[in-house]
Protein backbone atom coordinates (compact mmCIF):
# COMPACT_ATOMS: atom_id res chain seq x y z
CA UNK A 1 0.00 0.00 0.00
CA UNK A 2 1.50 3.28 -1.15
CA UNK A 3 2.48 5.56 1.53
CA UNK A 4 -0.07 8.55 -0.03
CA UNK A 5 -3.72 8.63 0.95
CA UNK A 6 -6.17 8.44 -1.90
CA UNK A 7 -7.94 11.39 -3.16
CA UNK A 8 -10.94 10.35 -1.41
CA UNK A 9 -9.35 9.69 1.66
CA UNK A 10 -8.01 13.65 2.26
CA UNK A 11 -9.75 17.18 1.72
CA UNK A 12 -8.41 20.58 0.46
CA UNK A 13 -7.46 21.18 3.63
CA UNK A 14 -5.52 18.50 4.40
CA UNK A 15 -3.45 19.01 1.40
CA UNK A 16 -2.59 22.29 1.99
CA UNK A 17 -2.05 21.60 5.73
CA UNK A 18 0.68 19.01 4.80
CA UNK A 19 2.56 21.17 1.96
CA UNK A 20 2.74 24.00 4.07
CA UNK A 21 4.38 21.52 6.31
CA UNK A 22 6.56 20.76 4.09
CA UNK A 23 7.91 24.29 3.52
CA UNK A 24 9.75 24.02 7.23
CA UNK A 25 12.89 22.72 7.66
CA UNK A 26 14.56 21.04 10.82
CA UNK A 27 16.40 23.34 13.30
CA UNK A 28 14.39 26.24 11.94
CA UNK A 29 12.82 29.26 14.07
CA UNK A 30 9.08 29.44 12.55
CA UNK A 31 6.76 32.24 13.46
CA UNK A 32 3.10 30.62 13.60
CA UNK A 33 0.05 32.68 13.18
CA UNK A 34 -3.60 31.31 14.43
CA UNK A 35 -5.19 28.57 12.13
CA UNK A 36 -3.99 26.16 9.46
CA UNK A 37 -0.34 27.50 9.38
CA UNK A 38 -0.40 26.37 13.71
CA UNK A 39 -1.67 22.84 12.51
CA UNK A 40 1.16 22.57 10.02
CA UNK A 41 3.97 23.72 11.90
CA UNK A 42 2.83 21.56 14.51
CA UNK A 43 2.86 18.55 12.11
CA UNK A 44 6.56 19.47 10.99
CA UNK A 45 7.66 19.43 14.37
CA UNK A 46 5.76 16.04 14.51
CA UNK A 47 7.22 14.18 11.51
CA UNK A 48 10.22 16.09 9.69
CA UNK A 49 11.69 18.71 11.84
CA UNK A 50 11.23 17.28 15.27
CA UNK A 51 13.63 20.48 16.59
CA UNK A 52 12.01 23.70 15.18
CA UNK A 53 11.81 26.37 17.60
CA UNK A 54 8.06 27.73 17.48
CA UNK A 55 7.19 31.48 18.21
CA UNK A 56 4.04 32.24 18.53
CA UNK A 57 3.41 36.31 18.05
CA UNK A 58 1.92 36.73 21.63
CA UNK A 59 4.95 35.70 23.35
CA UNK A 60 5.64 32.34 23.11
CA UNK A 61 9.23 31.32 22.71
CA UNK A 62 10.38 27.59 21.75
CA UNK A 63 6.48 26.27 22.02
CA UNK A 64 5.84 22.61 22.40
CA UNK A 65 2.17 23.17 22.84
CA UNK A 66 0.60 19.85 23.46
CA UNK A 67 -2.95 20.68 22.72
CA UNK A 68 -4.05 22.64 19.60
CA UNK A 69 -3.97 26.28 20.74
CA UNK A 70 -6.97 28.25 19.02
CA UNK A 71 -5.13 31.76 18.78
CA UNK A 72 -1.66 32.83 19.96
CA UNK A 73 -2.67 34.53 22.76
CA UNK A 74 -4.34 30.87 24.07
CA UNK A 75 -2.88 29.60 27.60
CA UNK A 76 -2.68 26.45 25.42
CA UNK A 77 0.69 28.24 23.52
CA UNK A 78 3.20 28.30 26.68
CA UNK A 79 2.77 24.77 28.13
CA UNK A 80 6.43 23.19 27.45
CA UNK A 81 7.62 26.34 25.77
CA UNK A 82 11.44 27.21 26.63
CA UNK A 83 9.87 31.03 27.86
CA UNK A 84 6.79 33.29 28.24
CA UNK A 85 7.10 35.97 27.37
CA UNK A 86 5.59 39.30 25.55
CA UNK A 87 4.82 40.99 22.01
CA UNK A 88 8.15 43.00 22.21
CA UNK A 89 10.28 39.92 22.47
CA UNK A 90 8.65 38.32 19.73
CA UNK A 91 9.37 41.20 17.10
CA UNK A 92 12.44 41.85 18.31
CA UNK A 93 13.35 38.28 17.68
CA UNK A 94 12.06 39.21 14.11
CA UNK A 95 13.89 42.08 13.56
CA UNK A 96 16.85 40.78 15.01
CA UNK A 97 17.04 38.50 11.91
CA UNK A 98 16.66 35.15 13.54
CA UNK A 99 13.22 33.75 12.43
CA UNK A 100 13.82 31.80 9.42
CA UNK A 101 10.18 30.92 8.01
CA UNK A 102 6.70 32.61 8.81
CA UNK A 103 3.51 31.58 7.80
CA UNK A 104 0.65 34.13 6.96
CA UNK A 105 -2.49 34.80 5.01
CA UNK A 106 -3.91 37.45 2.97
CA UNK A 107 -7.45 38.42 1.26
CA UNK A 108 -5.99 39.84 -2.42
CA UNK A 109 -1.93 38.84 -3.45
CA UNK A 110 -0.23 40.46 -7.01
CA UNK A 111 2.39 39.17 -9.02
CA UNK A 112 4.86 40.04 -7.22
CA UNK A 113 3.73 38.57 -3.79
CA UNK A 114 2.42 41.67 -2.35
CA UNK A 115 -0.67 41.07 -0.39
CA UNK A 116 -3.56 42.67 1.24
CA UNK A 117 -5.52 41.99 4.34
CA UNK A 118 -6.47 46.05 4.84
CA UNK A 119 -9.26 46.68 2.24
CA UNK A 120 -11.40 46.00 -0.34
CA UNK A 121 -11.50 49.02 -2.64
CA UNK A 122 -10.21 52.65 -2.08
CA UNK A 123 -7.98 52.75 0.92
CA UNK A 124 -9.95 56.15 1.26
CA UNK A 125 -13.64 55.04 -0.06
CA UNK A 126 -13.11 50.98 0.86
CA UNK A 127 -15.55 48.71 -0.10
CA UNK A 128 -14.73 46.74 3.04
CA UNK A 129 -12.27 46.94 5.99
CA UNK A 130 -10.73 43.87 7.03
CA UNK A 131 -8.92 42.86 9.64
CA UNK A 132 -6.08 45.14 9.25
CA UNK A 133 -2.18 44.27 8.71
CA UNK A 134 -1.93 41.97 12.31
CA UNK A 135 2.01 41.13 12.29
CA UNK A 136 1.56 39.93 8.24
CA UNK A 137 3.99 42.93 6.85
CA UNK A 138 6.52 42.56 10.01
CA UNK A 139 6.94 39.37 9.75
CA UNK A 140 7.08 39.36 5.77
CA UNK A 141 9.51 42.35 6.24
CA UNK A 142 12.07 40.29 8.72
CA UNK A 143 11.95 36.36 7.97
CA UNK A 144 14.42 34.88 5.49
CA UNK A 145 11.05 32.94 4.10
CA UNK A 146 7.36 33.28 4.41
CA UNK A 147 4.26 31.23 2.87
CA UNK A 148 1.24 32.44 2.19
CA UNK A 149 -1.48 30.30 2.97
CA UNK A 150 -4.52 31.43 0.61
CA UNK A 151 -7.93 30.76 -0.73
CA UNK A 152 -7.89 30.59 -4.80
CA UNK A 153 -10.27 32.73 -6.31
CA UNK A 154 -9.42 34.98 -9.62
CA UNK A 155 -10.79 38.10 -7.55
CA UNK A 156 -7.96 37.38 -4.95
CA UNK A 157 -4.93 37.37 -7.42
CA UNK A 158 -4.91 40.28 -8.95
CA UNK A 159 -2.62 42.75 -10.83
CA UNK A 160 -2.81 45.32 -8.16
CA UNK A 161 -4.01 44.78 -4.34
CA UNK A 162 -5.72 47.30 -3.06
CA UNK A 163 -3.99 48.01 -0.12
CA UNK A 164 0.08 46.31 -0.04
CA UNK A 165 -0.32 45.68 3.72
CA UNK A 166 2.30 43.29 3.40
CA UNK A 167 5.99 44.14 1.51
CA UNK A 168 6.58 41.00 -1.73
CA UNK A 169 9.42 41.18 -4.01
CA UNK A 170 8.49 44.52 -5.89
CA UNK A 171 7.73 47.13 -3.12
CA UNK A 172 6.69 51.12 -3.15
CA UNK A 173 9.22 53.38 -2.49
CA UNK A 174 7.93 56.60 -0.72
CA UNK A 175 7.16 59.44 -1.06
CA UNK A 176 6.81 58.59 -4.79
CA UNK A 177 5.18 55.21 -4.81
CA UNK A 178 7.07 53.89 -7.79
CA UNK A 179 7.86 50.15 -7.68
CA UNK A 180 11.51 48.78 -6.77
CA UNK A 181 13.11 45.30 -5.43
CA UNK A 182 12.94 44.99 -2.11
CA UNK A 183 16.62 44.71 -1.74
CA UNK A 184 17.12 48.36 -2.71
CA UNK A 185 14.48 49.43 0.14
CA UNK A 186 15.65 47.26 3.02
CA UNK A 187 19.04 47.75 3.14
CA UNK A 188 20.91 45.58 5.27
CA UNK A 189 17.78 44.02 6.79
CA UNK A 190 17.11 42.37 3.44
CA UNK A 191 16.98 38.89 4.11
CA UNK A 192 14.85 36.93 1.73
CA UNK A 193 11.01 37.37 0.94
CA UNK A 194 7.25 35.24 0.11
CA UNK A 195 8.69 31.71 -0.99
CA UNK A 196 5.74 30.03 -1.64
CA UNK A 197 1.94 30.78 -2.21
CA UNK A 198 -0.11 27.87 -1.30
CA UNK A 199 -3.61 28.42 -2.65
CA UNK A 200 -6.47 25.97 -2.82
CA UNK A 201 -5.38 25.32 -7.06
CA UNK A 202 -1.70 25.06 -6.38
CA UNK A 203 1.85 25.91 -5.00
CA UNK A 204 3.82 28.87 -6.11
CA UNK A 205 6.86 30.20 -5.48
CA UNK A 206 8.93 33.50 -6.68
CA UNK A 207 12.06 33.95 -9.71
CA UNK A 208 14.12 36.08 -6.49
CA UNK A 209 15.39 38.03 -9.51
CA UNK A 210 12.66 39.21 -11.35
CA UNK A 211 10.26 38.49 -8.38
CA UNK A 212 7.47 37.63 -10.09
CA UNK A 213 5.02 34.41 -9.18
CA UNK A 214 5.23 31.10 -11.17
CA UNK A 215 3.54 28.34 -10.88
CA UNK A 216 5.33 24.99 -8.91
CA UNK A 217 2.33 22.32 -8.42
CA UNK A 218 -0.67 21.91 -9.34
CA UNK A 219 -3.19 20.22 -6.45
CA UNK A 220 -4.73 17.35 -8.00
CA UNK A 221 -7.50 18.05 -11.00
CA UNK A 222 -6.26 20.90 -11.67
CA UNK A 223 -4.14 21.74 -14.63
CA UNK A 224 -1.38 24.83 -15.60
CA UNK A 225 -4.05 26.93 -17.60
CA UNK A 226 -7.07 26.23 -15.49
CA UNK A 227 -4.63 28.09 -12.78
CA UNK A 228 -3.45 30.62 -15.06
CA UNK A 229 -7.15 31.05 -16.09
CA UNK A 230 -7.48 31.50 -12.15
CA UNK A 231 -5.15 34.62 -12.26
CA UNK A 232 -5.91 38.56 -12.90
CA UNK A 233 -2.09 38.77 -14.05
CA UNK A 234 -0.22 37.08 -16.25
CA UNK A 235 1.03 33.80 -14.75
CA UNK A 236 4.44 31.83 -15.35
CA UNK A 237 3.49 28.31 -16.39
CA UNK A 238 6.01 27.21 -17.66
CA UNK A 239 8.61 26.12 -14.95
CA UNK A 240 5.88 23.20 -13.71
CA UNK A 241 7.19 20.90 -12.07
CA UNK A 242 3.80 18.48 -11.72
CA UNK A 243 1.19 17.26 -9.13
CA UNK A 244 1.50 18.85 -5.15
CA UNK A 245 2.75 15.93 -3.63
CA UNK A 246 -0.14 14.46 -1.55
CA UNK A 247 -0.81 13.88 1.83
CA UNK A 248 0.63 10.29 3.67
CA UNK A 249 -1.66 8.46 5.64
CA UNK A 250 0.76 8.97 8.59
CA UNK A 251 0.22 12.75 8.32
CA UNK A 252 -3.46 12.40 8.32
CA UNK A 253 -3.69 10.03 11.06
CA UNK A 254 -1.30 12.81 13.50
CA UNK A 255 -3.32 16.03 11.98
CA UNK A 256 -6.83 14.08 12.65
CA UNK A 257 -5.84 11.99 15.75
CA UNK A 258 -3.41 14.09 17.44
CA UNK A 259 -3.46 17.50 16.68
CA UNK A 260 -7.04 18.82 16.10
CA UNK A 261 -9.39 16.12 16.40
CA UNK A 262 -11.57 18.55 16.91
CA UNK A 263 -11.55 19.90 13.92
CA UNK A 264 -11.05 23.40 14.79
CA UNK A 265 -9.27 24.32 11.37
CA UNK A 266 -9.31 21.01 9.28
CA UNK A 267 -12.56 19.14 8.70
CA UNK A 268 -12.43 15.82 8.71
CA UNK A 269 -13.51 13.85 5.32
CA UNK A 270 -16.17 11.90 5.96
CA UNK A 271 -15.81 8.40 4.28
CA UNK A 272 -18.27 7.85 1.48
CA UNK B 1 0.50 48.64 53.75
CA UNK B 2 -1.93 50.89 51.84
CA UNK B 3 -5.14 50.09 50.17
CA UNK B 4 -5.81 53.72 48.79
CA UNK B 5 -5.46 52.88 45.42
CA UNK B 6 -8.83 50.82 46.13
CA UNK B 7 -11.71 52.13 43.59
CA UNK B 8 -15.26 50.32 42.55
CA UNK B 9 -15.81 49.19 38.35
CA UNK B 10 -18.20 52.77 38.68
CA UNK B 11 -15.27 55.32 40.02
CA UNK B 12 -12.52 53.39 37.15
CA UNK B 13 -15.07 54.05 34.19
CA UNK B 14 -15.40 57.67 35.62
CA UNK B 15 -11.42 58.15 35.04
CA UNK B 16 -11.78 57.66 31.52
CA UNK B 17 -13.19 60.57 30.10
CA UNK B 18 -14.74 61.54 27.22
CA UNK B 19 -11.63 62.08 24.54
CA UNK B 20 -9.68 60.10 26.66
CA UNK B 21 -6.41 58.35 24.80
CA UNK B 22 -6.96 54.69 26.42
CA UNK B 23 -5.44 51.42 26.26
CA UNK B 24 -5.63 48.26 27.44
CA UNK B 25 -4.06 44.99 28.50
CA UNK B 26 -3.99 41.69 26.25
CA UNK B 27 -4.21 39.85 23.27
CA UNK B 28 -6.81 39.83 20.71
CA UNK B 29 -9.14 37.70 22.35
CA UNK B 30 -7.55 37.51 25.84
CA UNK B 31 -7.75 39.40 28.99
CA UNK B 32 -9.35 42.37 28.20
CA UNK B 33 -10.83 44.74 30.75
CA UNK B 34 -14.36 43.63 29.68
CA UNK B 35 -16.13 44.81 33.00
CA UNK B 36 -14.50 48.08 32.67
CA UNK B 37 -15.08 48.29 28.33
CA UNK B 38 -19.29 47.24 29.73
CA UNK B 39 -19.66 50.41 32.32
CA UNK B 40 -18.15 52.75 29.97
CA UNK B 41 -20.63 51.90 27.72
CA UNK B 42 -23.26 52.38 30.03
CA UNK B 43 -21.75 55.79 31.19
CA UNK B 44 -21.95 56.51 27.47
CA UNK B 45 -18.64 57.71 27.25
CA UNK B 46 -17.41 59.30 23.92
CA UNK B 47 -14.72 60.39 21.80
CA UNK B 48 -12.58 58.34 23.11
CA UNK B 49 -8.98 58.04 21.34
CA UNK B 50 -8.22 54.16 21.17
CA UNK B 51 -4.27 53.68 20.78
CA UNK B 52 -4.13 49.52 20.45
CA UNK B 53 -0.91 47.24 19.85
CA UNK B 54 -3.88 45.41 18.91
CA UNK B 55 -7.36 45.32 19.05
CA UNK B 56 -10.26 42.31 19.53
CA UNK B 57 -13.80 42.14 21.00
CA UNK B 58 -12.99 45.32 22.97
CA UNK B 59 -12.66 47.55 20.22
CA UNK B 60 -15.85 46.03 18.66
CA UNK B 61 -18.08 46.63 21.77
CA UNK B 62 -16.82 50.22 22.39
CA UNK B 63 -16.73 51.29 18.71
CA UNK B 64 -20.43 49.75 18.08
CA UNK B 65 -21.78 51.47 21.10
CA UNK B 66 -20.80 54.83 19.23
CA UNK B 67 -17.48 55.68 22.04
CA UNK B 68 -14.55 55.75 19.68
CA UNK B 69 -13.60 58.53 17.31
CA UNK B 70 -10.27 57.63 16.36
CA UNK B 71 -8.36 53.72 16.75
CA UNK B 72 -5.05 53.61 16.30
CA UNK B 73 -3.98 50.52 15.69
CA UNK B 74 -3.35 47.13 13.55
CA UNK B 75 -5.81 44.60 13.75
CA UNK B 76 -9.32 43.73 15.00
CA UNK B 77 -11.14 40.45 14.75
CA UNK B 78 -12.64 37.91 16.70
CA UNK B 79 -9.61 35.05 15.85
CA UNK B 80 -11.71 32.02 14.93
CA UNK B 81 -14.98 33.12 16.33
CA UNK B 82 -15.46 35.94 13.81
CA UNK B 83 -13.29 36.83 11.20
CA UNK B 84 -13.24 40.50 11.07
CA UNK B 85 -14.42 43.74 12.99
CA UNK B 86 -17.85 43.98 11.31
CA UNK B 87 -18.40 46.95 13.64
CA UNK B 88 -15.41 49.41 12.66
CA UNK B 89 -15.81 48.09 9.03
CA UNK B 90 -19.12 49.47 9.18
CA UNK B 91 -18.25 52.53 10.73
CA UNK B 92 -14.87 53.26 8.47
CA UNK B 93 -17.51 52.83 5.40
CA UNK B 94 -19.78 55.61 6.85
CA UNK B 95 -16.84 57.59 7.97
CA UNK B 96 -18.08 57.72 11.20
CA UNK B 97 -14.48 56.96 12.74
CA UNK B 98 -11.26 57.78 12.01
CA UNK B 99 -8.85 54.44 11.38
CA UNK B 100 -4.46 54.93 11.31
CA UNK B 101 -3.11 52.02 10.93
CA UNK B 102 0.25 51.11 11.92
CA UNK B 103 1.75 47.66 11.58
CA UNK B 104 1.80 45.38 14.89
CA UNK B 105 5.64 45.54 15.70
CA UNK B 106 5.26 49.19 14.63
CA UNK B 107 2.68 49.54 17.30
CA UNK B 108 4.75 47.79 19.62
CA UNK B 109 7.91 49.70 19.34
CA UNK B 110 5.83 52.77 19.48
CA UNK B 111 4.87 51.68 23.18
CA UNK B 112 8.06 49.98 24.10
CA UNK B 113 9.51 53.71 23.27
CA UNK B 114 6.69 55.42 25.04
CA UNK B 115 7.52 53.25 27.98
CA UNK B 116 11.27 54.34 28.29
CA UNK B 117 10.45 57.59 27.78
CA UNK B 118 12.20 57.76 24.44
CA UNK B 119 10.13 60.37 21.71
CA UNK B 120 9.70 58.08 18.87
CA UNK B 121 10.85 53.77 17.52
CA UNK B 122 13.30 53.28 15.07
CA UNK B 123 12.71 50.31 13.09
CA UNK B 124 12.53 48.76 9.25
CA UNK B 125 9.16 47.06 9.27
CA UNK B 126 6.54 47.47 6.46
CA UNK B 127 9.24 49.27 4.18
CA UNK B 128 7.48 49.57 1.04
CA UNK B 129 3.64 49.13 2.21
CA UNK B 130 0.67 51.28 1.95
CA UNK B 131 0.76 51.97 5.58
CA UNK B 132 3.95 54.50 4.46
CA UNK B 133 1.63 55.70 1.77
CA UNK B 134 1.70 59.35 2.93
CA UNK B 135 -1.97 59.95 1.25
CA UNK B 136 -2.78 57.34 3.90
CA UNK B 137 -1.84 59.42 6.53
CA UNK B 138 -5.26 59.59 8.28
CA UNK B 139 -5.05 62.07 11.24
CA UNK B 140 -3.17 64.23 9.04
CA UNK B 141 -5.71 64.70 6.64
CA UNK B 142 -8.27 65.44 9.35
CA UNK B 143 -5.78 67.90 10.56
CA UNK B 144 -5.15 66.66 13.74
CA UNK B 145 -1.73 66.26 13.68
CA UNK B 146 -0.90 69.31 16.63
CA UNK B 147 2.29 67.96 17.88
CA UNK B 148 0.96 67.95 21.07
CA UNK B 149 -1.70 64.93 21.66
CA UNK B 150 -0.87 63.59 18.87
CA UNK B 151 2.30 63.50 16.94
CA UNK B 152 3.58 65.98 14.13
CA UNK B 153 3.51 63.16 11.61
CA UNK B 154 2.58 59.43 11.64
CA UNK B 155 6.04 58.65 10.59
CA UNK B 156 9.49 60.43 9.18
CA UNK B 157 12.28 58.02 7.02
CA UNK B 158 15.68 58.29 7.62
CA UNK B 159 19.22 56.86 6.86
CA UNK B 160 20.96 54.85 9.44
CA UNK B 161 23.75 57.76 10.21
CA UNK B 162 25.91 55.27 12.32
CA UNK B 163 26.21 51.83 10.02
CA UNK B 164 24.62 52.92 6.89
CA UNK B 165 22.30 49.84 7.32
CA UNK B 166 20.18 52.11 4.67
CA UNK B 167 16.25 52.79 5.10
CA UNK B 168 14.71 53.18 8.49
CA UNK B 169 11.23 54.51 9.65
CA UNK B 170 10.45 56.67 12.41
CA UNK B 171 7.76 55.97 14.32
CA UNK B 172 6.37 58.32 17.73
CA UNK B 173 5.96 57.18 20.88
CA UNK B 174 2.31 56.70 21.93
CA UNK B 175 0.72 59.49 24.43
CA UNK B 176 -1.66 57.69 26.39
CA UNK B 177 -4.01 59.14 29.16
CA UNK B 178 -4.77 55.67 30.86
CA UNK B 179 -4.12 51.94 30.09
CA UNK B 180 -6.78 49.68 31.95
CA UNK B 181 -5.34 46.34 32.73
CA UNK B 182 -6.95 42.71 33.19
CA UNK B 183 -4.66 40.63 35.28
CA UNK B 184 -5.36 37.27 37.63
CA UNK B 185 -3.65 39.12 40.55
CA UNK B 186 -2.71 42.71 41.95
CA UNK B 187 -1.80 43.48 45.30
CA UNK B 188 -3.29 45.99 47.69
CA UNK B 189 -0.19 48.53 46.79
CA UNK B 190 -0.54 47.74 43.25
CA UNK B 191 2.20 45.23 42.40
CA UNK B 192 0.94 43.58 39.31
CA UNK B 193 0.98 39.49 38.71
CA UNK B 194 0.63 38.46 35.56
CA UNK B 195 0.45 34.61 34.50
CA UNK B 196 0.88 33.26 30.95
CA UNK B 197 2.07 35.42 27.80
CA UNK B 198 1.77 39.26 28.95
CA UNK B 199 1.65 40.56 25.95
CA UNK B 200 2.66 44.34 26.00
CA UNK B 201 1.08 45.04 29.45
CA UNK B 202 4.15 46.09 31.04
CA UNK B 203 4.84 49.30 28.24
CA UNK B 204 1.30 49.77 28.52
CA UNK B 205 1.46 49.98 32.28
CA UNK B 206 4.58 52.00 31.70
CA UNK B 207 3.69 54.57 29.13
CA UNK B 208 -0.02 55.45 30.44
CA UNK B 209 -0.14 58.67 32.43
CA UNK B 210 -2.76 56.75 34.86
CA UNK B 211 -3.18 52.81 35.15
CA UNK B 212 -5.77 51.02 36.65
CA UNK B 213 -5.23 47.01 37.54
CA UNK B 214 -8.53 45.32 37.13
CA UNK B 215 -7.77 41.74 39.12
CA UNK B 216 -9.25 38.76 39.39
CA UNK B 217 -8.23 38.87 43.02
CA UNK B 218 -6.68 41.72 45.18
CA UNK B 219 -4.28 39.21 47.28
CA UNK B 220 -1.89 40.48 50.22
CA UNK B 221 1.14 42.60 48.66
CA UNK B 222 3.44 40.90 50.76
CA UNK B 223 2.40 37.72 49.07
CA UNK B 224 3.65 38.96 46.33
CA UNK B 225 7.03 40.37 47.32
CA UNK B 226 7.92 37.03 48.74
CA UNK B 227 8.39 36.24 45.03
CA UNK B 228 9.46 39.41 43.62
CA UNK B 229 10.75 37.41 40.37
CA UNK B 230 7.63 36.60 39.76
CA UNK B 231 5.86 39.60 39.10
CA UNK B 232 5.32 41.72 36.28
CA UNK B 233 4.55 45.41 36.90
CA UNK B 234 5.76 47.31 39.74
CA UNK B 235 3.86 48.57 42.30
CA UNK B 236 4.32 52.60 41.66
CA UNK B 237 3.29 52.26 38.09
CA UNK B 238 -0.24 51.31 38.72
CA UNK B 239 -2.63 54.05 40.07
CA UNK B 240 -5.71 52.58 40.81
CA UNK B 241 -6.79 48.67 41.43
CA UNK B 242 -10.00 46.56 41.94
CA UNK B 243 -10.74 43.37 42.16
CA UNK B 244 -13.54 41.83 39.70
CA UNK B 245 -13.81 38.16 39.33
CA UNK B 246 -14.38 36.96 35.23
CA UNK B 247 -14.34 40.79 34.56
CA UNK B 248 -11.96 39.52 31.40
CA UNK B 249 -15.39 37.35 30.15
CA UNK B 250 -16.00 36.82 27.11
CA UNK B 251 -12.19 37.19 26.77
CA UNK B 252 -9.67 34.31 28.37
CA UNK B 253 -7.85 34.40 31.15
CA UNK B 254 -4.41 32.20 31.41
CA UNK B 255 -5.09 29.80 34.49
CA UNK B 256 -8.45 31.10 35.03
CA UNK B 257 -10.90 30.74 32.30
CA UNK B 258 -10.99 30.01 28.72
CA UNK B 259 -12.13 32.55 25.84
CA UNK B 260 -16.05 32.38 25.36
CA UNK B 261 -16.58 31.43 21.66
CA UNK B 262 -19.53 30.69 21.31
CA UNK B 263 -20.26 34.56 22.94
CA UNK B 264 -18.21 36.14 20.48
CA UNK B 265 -19.51 34.00 17.61
CA UNK B 266 -23.16 35.35 18.86
CA UNK B 267 -21.97 39.00 18.79
CA UNK B 268 -20.34 38.98 15.69
CA UNK B 269 -23.17 37.65 14.25
CA UNK B 270 -25.55 39.45 15.46
CA UNK B 271 -23.45 43.25 15.25
CA UNK B 272 -23.44 43.24 11.42
CA UNK B 273 -25.80 46.46 11.72
CA UNK B 274 -26.42 49.20 14.11
CA UNK B 275 -29.91 48.32 15.19
CA UNK B 276 -27.83 44.50 15.77
CA UNK B 277 -25.66 46.40 18.03
CA UNK B 278 -27.79 48.04 19.83
CA UNK B 279 -30.11 44.75 20.63
CA UNK B 280 -27.17 43.07 21.85
CA UNK B 281 -26.27 45.79 24.33
CA UNK B 282 -29.67 46.00 25.59
CA UNK B 283 -29.57 42.25 25.84
CA UNK B 284 -26.22 42.07 27.44
CA UNK B 285 -24.96 45.85 28.94
CA UNK B 286 -27.89 48.51 30.36
CA UNK B 287 -29.55 47.42 32.91
CA UNK B 288 -26.94 45.61 34.19
CA UNK B 289 -24.17 45.61 36.42
CA UNK B 290 -21.02 43.58 36.17
CA UNK B 291 -22.80 40.55 38.90
CA UNK B 292 -26.07 40.85 37.09
CA UNK B 293 -23.99 39.69 34.10
CA UNK B 294 -22.61 36.72 35.72
CA UNK B 295 -26.12 36.17 37.04
CA UNK B 296 -27.36 35.90 33.23
CA UNK B 297 -24.01 34.26 32.24
CA UNK B 298 -25.08 31.88 34.79
CA UNK B 299 -22.76 29.17 36.94
CA UNK B 300 -22.98 26.32 34.18
CA UNK B 301 -21.96 28.49 31.56
CA UNK B 302 -18.74 29.69 33.67
CA UNK B 303 -17.99 26.48 35.18
CA UNK B 304 -17.20 25.36 31.93
CA UNK B 305 -15.04 27.90 30.92
CA UNK B 306 -13.24 27.55 34.17
CA UNK B 307 -9.26 26.42 33.58
CA UNK B 308 -7.92 23.40 34.92
CA UNK B 309 -5.20 24.55 37.50
CA UNK B 310 -2.65 22.13 36.14
CA UNK B 311 -3.40 22.66 32.60
CA UNK B 312 -4.05 26.97 32.62
CA UNK B 313 -7.01 25.85 30.65
CA UNK B 314 -10.11 24.12 30.45
CA UNK B 315 -10.29 20.60 28.85
CA UNK B 316 -13.94 20.42 29.06
CA UNK B 317 -14.54 23.53 26.70
CA UNK B 318 -15.23 22.62 23.19
CA UNK B 319 -13.17 25.44 21.50
CA UNK B 320 -14.07 26.14 17.97
CA UNK B 321 -16.49 25.51 15.28
CA UNK B 322 -16.08 23.69 12.26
Amino acid sequence: MSKYAKPEEFGLADLLCCAASREVADNEIVFAGTGLPMVAIMLAQKTHAPNLKLIFEAGTLDGRPPELPTSVGDARCEMGASRSSGLNDAFSIAQRGLVDLGFLGGAEVDLYGNVNTTCIGDYLEPELRLTGSGGNPDINSFARRTVFIMVHEKRRFVENVSYITSPGWRVKKWPGGEFVHRRELYGAAFRGGPSAVISTAGVFRFDEQSGRMYLDTCHPGKSPEEIRGMCQFDLDISRVKGETELPTREELRIIHEVLDPDEIFIPKVKAA
Amino acid sequence: MSTDKLITLQQAAEIVKNGSKLTFSGFTIWRRPFALIYELIRQKRKNLHLIEVNGGPQTEFLVGAGCVDIWESCWVGHELYGKYGANLSRKVGNKEIIVEDYSHAEMMFRFSAAASGAAYAVTQTSLGTDIHNPEYDMLGRAGLRDGKRIAKHKYVFAEDPFFGAGAQVLIPAVKLDVAVLCVQQVGEEGTVRVNGQYYSDPESARAADITIAIAEEIVPEEYLRRNADQNTIPSFEVDYILECPFGGHPTGMFGRYDVDGNFLKDFYGRTRTQEGFDDFAKEWIFGHDHMSYLEKLGWPRMLKLKANTALNYSPREKKGGK
